[in-house]
């Protein structure tokens, strides 16, 4: 099974789990195109 | 980066292991306001109060990527006043990625955060002299040059 990166897609979402884990986010913008 | 980088298995693990990973396509105008993004790829590390701690914009290879965003957890340690662990991703950086593009970036905030801890300036010269010795043409060789007037 290859791996690979779980992106989540909600900042708020993203805010909450950091804190909860106590590390930061990574915020990555990409054009999908 | 999804072709290269993302896909790149220590890359995968990297990221896993010391980041929550947000990923948001350009066309949500509202993101990119917010964060003034004008180019892809653009990747922003930020505390889980949404500060920004650090900034990439282009392209990065894995054996590029790795240290530029151990650097930018030490970052993250450092500005949590967390000394110790900074040090430590800034240690970590320098010992696996010597001669990487984020590796000055690494040996100043090293010095910095030793002095933030022990208020002994001679880290700071240290980081210096390591800056000249390793990386004079950086712009963290630049940086750091007031603290070639710090008694060795």
């Amino acid at each position: 099974m290859a791996l690979h990166i779980c992106w989540l897609d909600d900042l708020a979402k993203a805010k909450e789990s950091a804190r909860q884990t106590n590390k930061p986010v990574l915020l990555d913008f990409f054009n999908p195109q | 980066m999804g072709a290269v980088t993302y896909p790149h298995e220590q890359v995968v693990k990297f990221v896993d292991y010391n980041f929550v990973p947000v990923q948001i396509e350009t066309s949500n105008k509202a993101m990119t306001d917010q964060f003034k993004v004008t180019w892809t790829p653009t990747i922003i590390v930020l505390d889980a109060d949404g500060n920004e701690v650090h900034r990439v914009v282009g392209f990065l290879p894995p054996e590029e990527f790795i240290p530029t965003f151990m650097v930018a957890k030490g970052k993250w340690y450092f500005n949590a006043d967390q000394h110790p662990e900074a040090q430590g991703m800034f240690d970590e950086a320098l010992r696996e990625y010597p001669n990487s593009a984020a590796a000055a970036e690494g040996v100043f905030f090293l010095g910095v955060s030793h002095y933030k801890l022990t208020h002994d300036p001679k880290p700071l010269r240290a980081a210096y002299e390591t800056l000249m010795a390793k990386f004079p043409g950086s712009e963290w060789a630049k940086r750091a040059a007031p603290y070639r007037l710090i008694p060795a």
